[in-house]
């Protein structure tokens, strides 16, 4: 997946996992202090022997040994900082590539439904389409002895209830694959959001301003974002009028759903919004809520441009 | 009809050709990219083609982009474009592609649409006539998206529902049956969607377009 940035000793895993399981690194704060604190008292001792030269004479010298230890404390506290620094950024890194593996993957899947279940299930509803036109001709164009016919009958109705069936499939694989990766994606955020848009009840007014496009991954959670938060605005505010906007400038992509409803959203634990936030947070993104009661509800989502 | 067809999936292809020969219509090619559709409708000419919005290579719009191309460079061609999805902006783009932006020859369908044997070759046939056969979700996204804008809020609900009808390419006498009310009633709630919408007594059926295009457009 991700390979350790060259300049990291290799030796820095093994410590890391080393502190992963110790009290160093789930107390990090508290060690920390305790690091300063033994430097501190190392360097105020060091100073004191120091300022009594005139007891200890040719002993001064012993004076080296606590501002020693306090350079070599301070020098671990100091690796220990640097350590944590590159690790945050290794975090980050993997992060991110796995936000956009994850991403990729979805778009994979979404069309490899497309290519086969979708397009074979097509062609099973076509010929059983076909099939049922075919057999309802022939049953109204001849008649035959009165078990046959019953038996025709019996499966015309057969092909019917099998080529209503094969139409709900595909209905049904349609909002799958939508559900993972609405293809429209492909061709940009401002064009998949008119259509979100366009099927929403109250209606939504979209102001788009995306002059460069975010990355695929950034552009999928804003997508579900606005969905969820119109979905939100259709069920829970009593709203009769919404605005979607979407605009990308200076690195942040900032999409904002205000509407006139009742207001008093919040973010509940395990509500939709808690989800959001959720979802958001994996790429450092943030989710600000103004919703007062009786209105008007602001939620505006901040992404990056890149995860 | 002579048709061309432009669908990625073999098995769907395959089934849309047999459909069409079933009903003994001539299909002049069936390929499985955009650029050997234009290529195929520039040699045969036909009366329509069928055409699947994504295609290789990008898997995006490139049949979309094919469709608009043949609207503008072949207008006997009728073009009935079928999708898995049905997205607002494509219809727009592809109802805004004709030079002088009629709606004369397009179609825009699911997917599922092709299903229903007969159906589809209705539509194709208005299509392939110069007719338009709009899906019944591209006329709510259409009717939807133009909501905001309430210069024609004017409309009655009534009148809102034979005019979508009417962007599906419906005759009054389709839409009084689907609306259960008399003929004579749709042809009044049309006549008062012309007046409405500043349309001059011309031309009954290009008038009919033209109305359902205004009340987009807006």
């Amino acid at each position: 997946m991700h390979a350790p940035a060259d300049n990291v000793p290799s030796w820095r895993p093994v410590l890391m996992r080393f502190l992963v399981r110790s009290w160093e690194y789930r107390r990090p704060r508290l060690w920390a202090g305790v690091r300063v604190a033994c430097g501190i008292f190392n360097v105020v001792l060091g100073v004191l022997l120091l300022a009594s030269f005139h007891w200890l004479g040719a002993l001064t010298w012993l004076a080296a040994l606590p501002l020693a230890g306090a350079a070599l404390i301070f020098w671990t506290v100091y690796r220990l900082q640097q350590d944590s620094v590159l690790r945050v950024r290794e975090l980050e890194q993997s992060r991110a590539s796995l936000v956009d593996d994850s991403a990729a993957r979805l778009r994979r899947i979404e069309r490899d439904l497309h290519d086969g279940a979708q397009a074979q299930m097509v062609a099973v509803a076509m010929k059983l389409g076909l099939a049922r036109d075919k057999l309802g001709g022939t049953i109204a164009g001849i008649t035959v002895a009165g078990a046959a016919q019953a038996d025709l009958e019996r499966v015309l109705e057969l092909v019917d209830a099998a080529h209503r069936g094969a139409k709900e499939a595909i209905t049904e694989l349609r909002d799958l694959a939508r559900g993972i990766h609405p293809p429209v994606l492909d061709h940009g955020l401002g064009t998949a959001l008119t259509t979100l848009a366009a099927g929403s009840d109250p209606p939504v007014e979209l102001v788009v301003d995306l002059p460069e496009r975010p990355s695929a991954a950034i552009e999928t959670i804003a997508y579900f974002c606005a969905a969820e938060l119109l979905t939100n605005v259709a069920k829970h505010a009593g709203a009769r009028h919404a605005t979607l906007e979407a605009a990308h400038m200076g690195g942040l992509l900032r999409i904002r759903v205000s509407d006139d409803g009742r207001g008093g959203a919040r973010l509940e634990h395990r509500g939709g919004l808690a989800g959001l936030a959720e979802r958001i947070r994996t790429v450092d993104g943030r989710l600000l809520i103004s919703s007062p009661p009786r209105g008007p509800t602001v939620v505006t989502v901040e992404l990056p441009s890149h995860a | 009809m002579r048709i061309v067809i432009a669908e990625d999936s073999a098995v769907v292809r395959a089934g849309l050709a047999e459909i069409l020969a079933d009903r003994g219509h001539e299909v002049a090619a069936a390929v499985g990219n955009a650029g050997d559709l234009l290529a195929a409708v520039a040699e045969h000419q036909p009366d329509a083609a069928v055409v699947d919005v994504r295609m290789p290579p990008g898997y995006t719009d490139e049949g979309l982009r094919a469709a608009i191309a043949i609207r503008r460079h072949h207008p006997a061609t009728g073009v009935l474009v079928f999708s898995q999805y049905i997205e607002t902006r494509y219809a727009a783009d592809l109802l805004g592609a004709a030079p002088g932006g009629g709606a004369a020859g397009v179609g825009y369908l699911l997917k599922d649409r092709v299903a229903d044997v007969g159906e589809f070759i209705e539509a194709l046939s208005r299509v392939a006539a110069g007719g338009t056969a709009l899906d019944p979700e591209v006329v709510t996204q259409l009717l939807g998206a133009s909501r905001r804008t309430d210069g024609l809020g004017s409309l009655t609900a009534r009148e809102r529902d034979v005019l979508a009808l009417m962007a599906e390419g419906r005759s009054n006498s389709a839409i009084a049956g689907i609306l259960v009310i008399s003929e004579r009633a749709v042809e009044k709630h049309v006549s008062n969607i012309f007046s409405k919408l500043g349309l001059a007594p011309s031309d009954a059926d290009h008038r009919r377009v033209l109305a359902v295009l205004r009340y987009l457009e807006t």
